[in-house]
């Protein structure tokens, strides 16, 4: 039996001090836009080591996210003009300087090139046309436009006050995809000539900001959720599994398998190289506290789904220790992890011998080595080639925390949805009446689902075009293509299931999130799963 | 629900399920086939069949054989009596995209009178009560005839920019209604309309395009393409004829850093340029890394290089050996250049990593680690001799010190090309079709978009006393911050003085 929320309270006499009229409404969107533009001519009229780097900018957008994020959050169960004004100004503060990063990025890869034929003896009039270098290089470029087209679009959804609250969900979502980008690296690379067409800043730009629309749109699916009256538990046993999920299948499912138990094992380095080697270090502690809040969570679903069937009470209260126990462990595990990857100096101590003859197998493979002539080799003397091959580069191995983002950022993303559901336990039924009206909110989703919609039309359409221009054909079924023709589908599936079936509101709502669980599998699934054409971002 | 509510709910509404019984089984299947509900179905099948597409290699894909060995037999048979491994171009995948386009075209023939309707023949007479409910409403109390407020409405509406002004008396009341946009109801129509043209383009590729690579190296003259085509679970080479003759003349790479490899990553860009002789002439043709060039319906890309390290052109100094100085010489590829005394130098091979012997064509020599150029040396009525021009870092190889026809060369710069540049060839001709669609689908979504349909009605009433009393509502289905600042400047207009 669900609970039904009573009539919404919500204050709206007051929508921001700066917001007075709808056309002055926009003026957050169009100051953040703005302002990364002056960012962008003072970058232009400066040598580019005395500017604050993209780096830089992008730290500072993720902090101001998550400030205006705990603003929007503290002025939800304790509102105050201040914190009202506080959380929007720092949003836009966070919009700017994440699109000031973008820009500056641009000019950087830019300035980066020209040095390069500076040193050989050519100049500007050498360098290959400005969109060449559009940051939309790789997957840390694309999470940036996407924190972007999230935060953007955040602004121009809570240009109407009754939708505030909606930023203090997407603001930490788009922070987490910045928390990504921090752990994939902002270093410049070459671009593969292939990228270098009119269409990419086109069809990633347009990828991006879909993405960003998706992002709220999933932000205000969750939202209304939890307004129609969904229990909290139920989201707690659901945030509960997709964390058990990240945890089974990160650092190629050791966690739980029983010959590794405990295991969390993190890719390492060789040297100045950019990318990772085929071998991983075992982190001390860090399985051990992932599996220990798995158990936490794992008696938490027992303990909620024994309430949600039978209304124990007693059951209710123990999965939310359960969860608030899981929650600390969560934050144990995230640190010690950081912590370890940022300081464990002899990594190559940490290497489990059982990982030798696989590793001499993926150097064979990385140097074009025929598979035939890699199965005639025996099982000794690849274990010797894997093992005389570390020991030999032994000084040079060493931890990162840019080996392993999307395992990284999906411990964060677990924490996170442990945390907000922890946050909606605290005053549940306050937090329900502050929330805008539950036909408010089916609306501006299925406003930003249609948006959303059209904005993946856009991005099929703009691929293939780009891919018949490059390729010679639009369409090839790359598993890139088909995971946004995918999540296309799940949204017409979204606006058809209204006409069709009359769908509103909860239902809808699970469509928004799948729809939204599919946009991120595109980002980051075939980036890392899949292989394809688009395995570069 | 009020009359024009219904209408629009009926625009979308799908046929209720009862509906179906005492019909033929045509009708019924008719009606299935008409089906929002069917469509929703097939929507969800079809992505889950691309998310097994997806999550199963297909066989087109690099590293096919290692996932295939990894597999268990179990699931080998199983996926493999699927047809999972080419999911894609499976029947049932087929059937699947057949139905969808089947359904889009049924049920927007099924629902397009509805709709237009809706658009061609707006409901004017709608109830006071209801428009009071609008979005935007006001009243207003006015003298004089409905006659005459009405012709004012009439006339702020035009000015407030609302087309297709209709006036209704019904019951003593009369209703002015005025609307702009109207077609963006349709976009919905237009969608589909795009999407059915893209799969038409889709199967027209299908069933007319093909596609090969062409290998092409300077001087050499081609007429075919190369296809790798899977039948019956084997790999074969097909070659097509092509109506005309290519000629490669030149072909170069652009660098990122000169003293670096010919590998992609350090590549800004690849140039091909070539000739095509047919019956209309010959014709100049140059092809860019995503700059592909046309003719006679096929289409030119660069696809790839081979990986062995050639030059485009070559310095070589030729020092004398009697003391007579050095001469530097820059010779294309495939050319030559004069010495003072009439020696002549004719560039005829490059080599990556030299070796004395017979070269070795399957070794990667994009990084140049032993650069060598071969020349021939002919000198005023003397037969031609071979020499060799090596880089600095062989200077210790006693070939590099070999004196030939007087004189002593050495390699010292060179424009590093690829031996050959692979072109794909396509012959497509629903690529334009499929353009059509992408052109009416983005129309559409612009449409839909960034216009809206606005509806604004007056009914005008018998007041209480003299006076007649005017109940103004009005509606925007987007953008609705702009029409609110309209229809508040039409009120103010209707209610001035």
């Amino acid at each position: 039996m669900s609970e039904r929320a009573p009539e919404p309270q919500f204050d709206t006499s007051d929508t921001d001090a700066a917001i007075a009229s709808p056309w002055q409404s926009y003026v957050p969107a169009v100051l953040a836009i703005f302002g990364a533009v002056l960012i962008l001519l003072a970058r232009l009229n400066t040598v580019g080591e005395r500017f604050i780097s993209d780096g830089v900018l992008m730290l500072l957008a993720l902090a101001s996210y998550l400030f205006a994020a705990v603003f929007y959050l503290t002025d939800l169960y304790s509102p105050f003009r201040l914190a009202r004004l506080l959380a929007l100004w720092t949003a836009t503060l966070g919009v700017l300087l994440n699109l000031a990063s973008w820009l500056v990025r641009w000019v950087a890869a830019y300035d980066r090139e020209l040095a390069i034929f500076q040193n050989q003896g050519g100049g500007p009039a050498d360098m290959p046309w400005l969109f060449r270098y559009v940051p939309f290089a790789n997957l840390y470029d694309l999470s940036l436009a996407f924190a972007f087209g999230a935060g953007i679009t955040t602004l121009l959804v809570i240009r109407s006050g009754h939708f505030r609250i909606v930023a203090a969900l997407s603001l930490p979502l788009a922070a987490i995809i910045l928390v990504l980008a921090r752990f994939i690296g902002d270093e410049i690379l070459d671009l593969p000539p292939v990228l270098d067409s009119s269409w990419r800043p086109i069809h990633v730009g347009i990828a991006s900001l879909s993405y960003g629309v998706a992002l709220v749109c999933f932000a205000v699916a969750i939202l209304y959720l939890l307004k129609d009256g969904v229990k909290v538990e139920k989201m707690a046993v659901w945030t509960s599994i997709f964390a058990l999920a990240v945890f089974a299948t990160i650092s190629n499912f050791s966690v739980f398998d029983p010959s590794t138990i405990g295991t969390y094992a993190a890719s390492v380095f060789d040297g100045g190289s950019r990318s990772a080697l085929g071998l991983r270090a075992d982190i001390p502690y860090a399985g051990s506290l992932i599996v220990a809040a798995a158990v936490l969570l794992t008696a938490s679903i027992a303990a909620f789904a024994l309430f949600i069937s039978k209304g124990y009470c007693n059951a209710r209260s123990w999965g939310w220790g359960f969860l608030y126990g899981a929650l600390a462990v969560q934050a144990a595990g995230i640190a010690t992890l950081a912590y370890q990857l940022k300081t464990i100096e002899n990594a190559a101590m940490l290497i489990d011998p059982a990982q030798y003859r696989k590793f001499a197998v993926w150097m064979l493979e990385q140097q074009n080595v025929p598979p035939q002539q890699i199965s005639a080799m025996g099982q000794q003397q690849l274990y010797d080639m894997g093992n005389k091959w570390i020991t030999e580069n032994a000084s040079q191995l060493h931890l990162s925390l840019n080996a392993n983002p999307v395992e990284l950022a999906a411990l964060v993303t677990a924490f996170t949805g442990t945390f907000f559901v922890v946050l909606f336990g605290v005053k549940t039924q306050k937090i329900r009446c502050l929330l805008p009206a539950a036909d408010k909110l089916d609306s501006l989703m299925y406003k930003l689902a249609g948006v959303a919609f059209a904005g993946l039309a856009l991005l099929l359409m703009t691929g293939a075009v780009w891919a018949n221009e490059s390729w010679g054909r639009y369409w090839g079924w790359d598993a890139k293509e088909v995971g946004a023709l995918v999540a296309w589908l799940t949204y017409a599936a979204f606006l058809h299931s209204r006409i069709a079936y009359g769908w509103r509101g909860r239902r809808s709502a699970y469509f928004a999130i799948a729809a939204f669980l599919f946009v991120i599998f595109t980002y980051l699934g075939v980036s890392y799963l899949l292989p394809g054409l688009h395995s570069y971002a | 629900m009020p009359a024009i509510e219904r209408i629009a709910a009926g625009n979308a509404a799908d046929a209720a399920p009862e509906a179906f019984k005492g019909e033929s089984l045509f009708a019924r299947f008719l009606k299935l086939m008409c089906s929002v509900r069917l469509g929703v179905t097939l929507l969800v099948l079809l992505g889950a069949a691309c998310l097994t597409g997806m999550l199963i290699m297909q066989q087109n894909i690099d590293g096919f054989d290692r996932y295939l060995d990894g597999l268990t037999p179990a699931q080998r048979l199983v996926y493999g009596s699927l047809g999972f491994f080419n999911i894609y171009h499976s029947w049932y995948f087929n059937a699947l995209l057949a139905l969808v386009s089947l359904n889009i075209v049924l049920a927007s023939f099924d629902r397009f009178p509805r709709s237009w309707v809706y658009v061609s023949k707006p409901t004017v007479a709608v109830p006071v009560r209801w428009l009071r409910e609008r979005g935007q409403k006001a009243e207003l109390t006015m003298e004089g005839s409905a006659a005459r407020i009405a012709e004012r409405a009439s006339r702020a509406m035009k000015a407030a920019g609302w087309r297709s002004v209709l006036t209704h008396e019904t019951n003593g009341r009369t209703y002015v209604f005025a609307q702009t946009g109207a077609w963006n109801r349709l976009g919905a129509y237009f969608v589909h309309a795009g999407l059915l043209t893209i799969f038409t383009g889709g199967f027209l590729t299908a069933q007319l395009g093909s596609t090969g690579q062409m290998p092409l190296r300077p001087g050499q003259t081609m007429n075919q393409m190369f296809d790798t085509v899977a039948a019956d679970g084997q790999a074969r080479e097909v070659t097509r004829q092509l109506p005309f003759y290519i000629t490669c003349v030149d072909l170069w790479q652009k660098l990122i850093k000169k003293d670096g490899s010919l590998a992609a990553q350090n590549t800004i860009d690849w140039t091909t340029a070539f000739t095509i002789a047919d019956e209309t002439g010959t014709h100049e043709a140059q092809v860019q890394m995503n700059r592909p060039f046309d003719y006679r319906g096929y289409r030119f890309f660069h696809a790839n290089f081979t990986p062995v390290g050639r030059a485009r052109s070559i310095k070589i100094s030729a020092r004398a050996a009697n003391g007579g100085g050095s001469h530097l010489l820059t010779i294309p590829r495939d050319g030559s250049a004069s010495l003072p005394d009439g020696t002549i130098i004719d560039f005829t091979e490059f080599r990556g990593n030299f070796r004395t012997g017979p070269e070795d064509l399957s070794e990667n020599t994009t990084d140049y680690k032993m650069p060598a150029a071969v020349i021939k040396i002919t000198q005023p009525g003397a037969p031609p001799q071979t020499a060799y021009a090596l880089g600095p870092r062989m200077r210790s190889i006693p070939l590099a010190n070999e004196t030939v026809a007087g004189y002593a060369f050495e390699l010292t710069d060179f424009e590093k090309a690829a031996d050959q540049h692979v072109l794909t060839v396509q012959y497509d001709p629903g690529a334009n079709v499929v353009y059509v669609g992408f052109a009416m689908l983005f129309a559409a979504l612009s449409g839909v978009f960034f216009f809206s349909h606005q509806r604004v009605w007056v009914a005008i009433e018998q007041g209480e006393k003299a006076d007649r009393s005017v109940t103004i509502g009005g509606h925007a289905n987007r953008n609705r911050n702009a029409f609110d600042g309209k229809f508040k400047r039409f009120v103010k207009e209707l209610g001035s003085k």
